[in-house]
């Protein structure tokens, strides 16, 4: 049996998948220790035992919570003499432009707790000062005493000669304090340059390994040993637990991965190969672009601070069905980024929320059906919503009805700022692309905000509540290898890349071995980052291994020409980073689509009703729709935990995948 | 097409929403495409959009200092030509007629709808180096001519032919040539984004609509700031201050200025400041009302968009022939930098007695320029940093370290970049401890930053708050004053001037201390925990 996991704040979501059926199953989270509920579902699911379970992949937020609370572990910094406030001086900026007091996110390590030592590399990686092993002890002197439970190295130049930051480690185990995995190096965990980034990924390393390790850890003792426990990484790829004790910090911002993971899956199973996904939750909407395969971003920040790796290019914004609206002092309708959460949540929700949010507007346009909200478990509480919609209308001079509409209208265009981000900006035209919903209240809004961009169609997945859980079962492993290279593409260069290409390929096929991943199943993509002398940033050529040095540099040409709208031919090419993708492919659940035979969607027909705004809307039930059921918009579609709302000019369809296909008349 | 075009509540939001988009856009291609580290590292850039009467509609601004400069280019070359066409794009950086400082070009595109000329947009960004008496074209100048190519309004591309012979002189001019066409290709770049999304919108909507709106945006900007005056007590407020010297003498140069707050409406008079100087530490006045504006945005309770309206309820005045309206030719190379940052110390410093329970003690007060031209085997290096301090208190918080602070937010170099590409060591790139001012919160700390030349090198410091320390407020103190210190390959140590140019040797070093921040309030009883 294989199993996706996915915990979120509130409910725990389990996708399994045994002899070509899938079942779903939710239970309660248990935020006090999150294993807790995913070992019960486990055992519900798979009985006591749990001998029958193969794989179980699981996301998990233990990291990304440990890092926004600070919570992670007591941990140390070491850096070269002259460098141990890298971490407090960062790039030298602040984050708020105008502000009275601007401050700066809480330090992970005070400052009493970095050190730096004697030692220095040109940045050749040529030694110029040796490590000073007295002054290394005495620093681990100090550490010794102040009961540390991981230390992070960062060292200059460290990625172009790893010897001192590799000494340090070993002079740790010598002295017996800390065991290697708790030994952090900035070398291994991202050996490129730009010191600041590289310190702040390896300290926020350090700082969530222990935590991570000790939580994979308890669920991995819960298994039986044949079964494989695997954990989402914000790339979107899967490790084994045993890799997620090397690369904790990879799983901090896998939250948004698996959803959009799954998304692309059904939607490319449906037939739609390009596709723009939009999740909107409670408190945010993640979107991100798939034009064939997954586009991925060099790094991102959490808290305000820098993590370097390659992840999922997912935008994320401040805007969800708790966003607050408000009415400003100019006089202007703003919708979030401030949020109701789920506590105490819209107003609607009766749990004492007073502030109208997006979903209250959506409730009293009648996009909430109130006997069917949460499958009918939750009243709805229109009149207090109803109330404090008529005080804001009045301040705008309009009906309630229209300022209801208007929160959505500038909810709409907030979400459609973050599309345009991931696709107009990057040179993609949304025309070409579908939109696949999901998260709580993306199906409410995702025809309208089609519409906005020209995107011709929607889809709805079947189950778009539990996306993230099926997400886990079907990513597959990935792994990343990445060397420096810093020197200028020439015949001899791209020899000696080819060698280091060979060198990471050969551990590649030992971490894929590993992993249980059978040689047919391996993939490989090499990518070398290049750009011309004088430029800061690099971008990503895709190099198959055979190709020569004036095929590799015309291919960066080119890239650059389509990238930026121009390619300097004449100038120096600069190779920096060379990067080995490997992919274990894992065995997917076999989805076969139902029989498609015409029909009116009658059977699922609730009723008819008249919205507040006048709108006649048919209300359908999506547990009774059927592959081949053809209707037109305006219409509500309820199911257990979100609502579907097509818009007049939109049409229906329901595909063997039961998934919801929605088309723009016009666009059409 | 609807006959009459409503404004509401809503449509606010919704456009708010699309010019600022533009303008991001147009950040991210200028960015991504640019060459310079200066760009692309370190973020020296702005983008913005105007209506064709030159108001400012929306900026994505990544540096104050270009808040209320850029619309003096727009507002200078829509004068100065008598008309724009399509596909036409204007370049300018003179800072007599629009600019700044040489290094900041500006260029200016108009955007025509089905009916003719409706906006306009532009760009300005720090190009590291436009040529004059020293790299990067920062130096202890005595006129304009000296600081760098001037570049009147001209346009670089007319009805979409581009003048190569404009774009070769600029080249030609500079020591990084390859690098000023990479920049002036990126900004281009920025150019068509912007014409294409606001030609985008204006078919979507209308240009009606569109100017309708461009208009009802700056009106809010308007009443959001004039709220903000609003809540400023009523009164007549002063303050002064000085700068340190202007590179060619170390005498005090005093800013005054006295403010009026009245209702929704301030007058901001800098009467009683110096005279012009002979060097180069003279602001135009476009950089006076950018750091003025710059101080009432930081009192908005709300994000408000920047735009023409903000400045509308602020009135600026600075005496004619003085060091903040100086004539031509005075020399301006550091009043972008320099004098901002202490046109900001003298407003809210002022502000301080309106608001003593809202506005911080000084911050550092410099950027601490620091540019460095080398040759090596024929090869031009050309370097410029700017270095962050100490923030200053405030009356409920401690001020941050090591950061940039009011009219600047620019990044470093990595020091793994900067080794990689100069004939250069960073040493050590630290916080200075105890440099903040003491108080009941105390003051950031500053940097020491120490460099060493592997070649020999012409480096140039233009920095301030080496003798004058940031003031504290309420009985906090002031913080330390930073120091330039040169120590030479047999280890002679001299500490340097605040603005000063020197020769080095490979094996010379290089020691820039940069302030702390004020403290606020008395050391009280109650020592305050850091």
């Amino acid at each position: 049996m294989h199993v996706g996991v996915d915990i979120g704040g509130t409910f725990t979501d389990f996708v399994f998948h045994e002899n070509g059926t899938l079942r779903i199953h939710k239970r309660s989270s248990t935020p006090q220790n999150p294993a807790l509920a995913m070992l019960e579902g486990l055992r519900t699911l798979a009985g006591e035992t749990l001998q029958t379970l193969q794989q179980v992949s699981h996301g998990s937020t233990v990291a990304t919570n440990a890092i926004l609370e600070r919570k992670g572990a007591k941990i140390a910094l070491i850096t070269t003499q002259g460098f141990r406030d890298v971490l407090f001086i960062g790039r030298q900026n602040r984050s708020q432009l105008y502000a009275l007091n601007p401050q700066l996110p809480a330090p992970l390590v005070p400052r009493e707790r970095c050190y730096d030592v004697p030692e220095r590399l040109d940045f050749r990686g040529e030694v110029l000062q040796p490590l000073d092993i007295k002054a290394l002890d005495k620093i681990l002197d100090d550490i010794a005493k102040q009961k540390v439970e991981a230390v992070a190295v960062c060292l200059l130049f460290s990625y172009m000669n790893p010897a001192h930051e590799q000494a340090i480690r070993d002079r740790i185990r010598e002295r017996g304090l800390l065991e290697d995995w708790q030994v952090a190096l900035s070398s291994d965990v991202l050996p490129e340059f730009r010191e600041y980034e590289r310190a702040s990924t390896v300290a926020l390393e350090a700082y969530v390994r222990p935590i991570m390790g000790r939580y994979v850890q308890q669920i991995a003792d819960a298994l039986p040993s044949s079964c494989h426990l695997r954990i989402m990484k914000s790339d979107g790829g899967v490790i084994s637990a045993s890799t997620v004790r090397q690369q904790a910090v990879q799983t901090a911002l896998s939250g948004p991965a698996a959803g959009v993971i799954a998304a692309h899956y059904l939607a490319r199973l449906a037939g739609y190969d390009n596709v723009v996904t939009l999740d909107m939750g409670g408190t945010s909407t993640d979107v991100a672009l798939f034009a064939g395969r997954p586009t991925h971003r060099p790094e991102s920040q959490i808290d305000n601070l820098p993590l370097r790796f390659r992840l999922l290019d997912i935008e994320t914004i401040g805007a969800g069905g708790g966003s607050i609206a408000r009415l400003d002092a100019g006089g202007a309708l703003r919708v979030g980024p401030e949020s109701a959460g789920a506590d105490p949540g819209p107003i609607v929700y009766g749990r004492g929320g007073e502030q109208l949010t997006v979903s209250d507007a959506n409730a009293i346009l009648g996009r909430l059906d109130p006997e069917h909200f949460l499958g009918g478990e939750m009243p709805l509480q229109l009149d207090a919503a109803q109330k404090q919609m008529e005080q804001l209308a009045e301040q705008m001079g309009v009906t309630a009805v229209q300022a209801a509409a208007g929160i959505i209208e500038v909810a709409n265009i907030n979400i459609n700022r973050a599309l345009r981000r991931v696709s107009v900006s990057r040179g993609h035209d949304p025309r070409h692309f579908t939109l696949v919903a999901f998260g709580g209240a993306g199906p409410l809004h995702a025809c309208d905000v089609a519409r906005s961009l020209r995107m011709p169609r929607v889809l709805i997945p079947r189950y778009p509540g539990v996306l993230c859980a099926f997400g886990l079962l079907v990513a597959d492993i990935a792994l990343e290898y990445s060397r420096p290279v810093m020197r200028p593409v020439t015949i001899a260069s791209v020899a000696e890349m080819r060698v280091m290409m060979a060198d990471m390929m050969r551990h590649a096929h030992d971490d894929l071995k590993r992993e249980g991943v059978p040689k047919e199943q391996r993939r490989f993509r090499a990518i070398l980052e290049m750009r011309y002398k004088g430029q800061a940033y690099e971008l990503p050529v895709s190099l198959s291994f055979g190709k020569i040095k004036a095929q590799v540099v015309e291919a960066f040409h080119e890239t650059h020409e389509r990238t930026y709208g121009h390619a300097l031919r004449d100038r120096e090419v600069e190779a920096v980073n060379l990067r080995l993708q490997a992919i274990g492919i894992i065995e997917k659940p076999s989805i076969e689509p139902a029989p498609v035979q015409d029909n009116s969607g009658a059977d699922a027909l609730l009723r008819l009703s008249t919205a507040p705004n006048g709108q006649r809307l048919a209300l359908y039930d999506r547990e009774l729709l059927v592959p081949g059921a053809r209707f037109p918009g305006p219409a509500l579609i309820f199911q257990l935990d979100c609502t579907t709302y097509i818009p007049e000019g939109w049409k229906a369809y329901v595909d063997g995948y039961r998934n919801l296909i929605l088309e723009d008349i016009a666009q059409a | 097409m609807s006959d009459k075009i409503t404004v509401d509540a809503i449509s606010l939001e919704v456009f708010k929403n699309l010019f600022a988009s533009i303008a991001e856009e147009m950040g991210v291609t200028l960015r991504r495409s640019s060459f310079s580290p200066n760009i692309r590292e370190r973020l020296d850039f702005s983008c913005a959009l105007f209506d064709k009467d030159a108001r400012m509609v929306a900026q994505a601004a990544h540096i104050p200092v270009h808040l209320g400069s850029m619309p003096a280019s727009v507002a200078y070359a829509v004068r100065h030509f008598e008309g724009f066409l399509q596909g036409d794009v204007a370049i300018l950086n003179d800072p007599y007629r629009g600019g700044t400082h040489l290094p900041d070009i500006t260029m200016v595109s108009p955007v025509f709808g089905p009916d003719g000329l409706e906006f306009f947009v532009a760009s300005r960004a720090h190009h590291a180096d436009v040529g004059g008496m020293s790299p990067g074209s920062l130096p202890l100048s005595t006129e304009l001519y000296q600081e760098g190519l001037i570049i009147p309004p001209v346009k670089l591309r007319m009805s979409g032919w581009f003048n190569d012979g404009v774009l070769d002189l600029i080249v030609a001019n500079s020591r990084a040539p390859q690098e000023r066409l990479g920049d002036i290709e990126a900004q281009l770049a920025a150019h068509r984004i912007g014409e294409l999304r606001l030609q985008d919108i204006i078919i979507e909507y209308g240009a009606e609509a569109v100017k309708a709106h461009a208009q009802a945006l700056i009106d809010y900007s308007r009443r959001m700031t004039e709220a903000t005056i609003a809540a400023i007590p009523d009164g007549t407020y002063r303050f002064e201050d000085a700068l340190e010297g202007d590179g060619q003498t170390e005498s005090e140069i005093p800013i005054c200025v006295t403010i009026k707050v009245s209702g929704e409406h301030m007058t901001v008079d800098f009467e009683g400041s110096a005279p012009q100087v002979a060097g180069n530490v003279n602001a135009v006045s476009a950089i006076v009302r950018s750091a003025t504006w710059y101080c009432i945005r930081l009192l908005a309770e709300d994000d408000v968009p920047v735009n023409h309206g903000c400045f509308e309820p602020i009135e600026v005045i600075t005496p004619e022939h003085s060091l903040l309206n100086p004539d031509f030719p005075a020399a301006v190379a550091v009043g972008n930098t320099e004098t901002g940052q202490r046109i900001v110390d003298v407003v809210l410093g002022a502000l301080s007695k309106a608001l003593p329970d809202r506005i911080p003690a000084a911050s550092q007060g410099t950027m601490n320029n620091f540019t460095v031209g080398m040759v090596v085997n024929g090869q031009q290096y050309v370097y410029y940093e700017t270095i962050g301090g100490g923030h200053g208190a405030g009356p409920s918080w401690h001020g941050i370290s090591g950061r940039h602070s009011h009219m600047t937010n620019t990044l470093n170099t990595p020091v793994e970049a900067l080794e990689f590409t100069y004939p250069l060591r960073v040493r050590a790139y630290e916080l200075r401890d105890k440099s903040g001012g003491k108080g009941r919160f105390f003051g950031g700390d500053g940097i020491r930053r120490e460099y060493e030349f592997l070649a020999p090198a012409t480096v140039t410091f233009n920095s301030e708050r080496r003798t004058r320390p940031p003031y504290g407020l309420n009985g906090g103190k002031p913080g330390a004053c930073g120091q330039n210190t040169i120590i030479r390959a047999d280890g002679t140590t001299e500490t340097v001037g605040a603005k000063y140019t020197a020769r080095l040797q490979s094996g010379d070093r290089v020691i820039i201390e940069t302030p702390g921040g004020g403290g606020w309030g008395k050391t009280s009883s109650r020592k305050s925990k850091r």
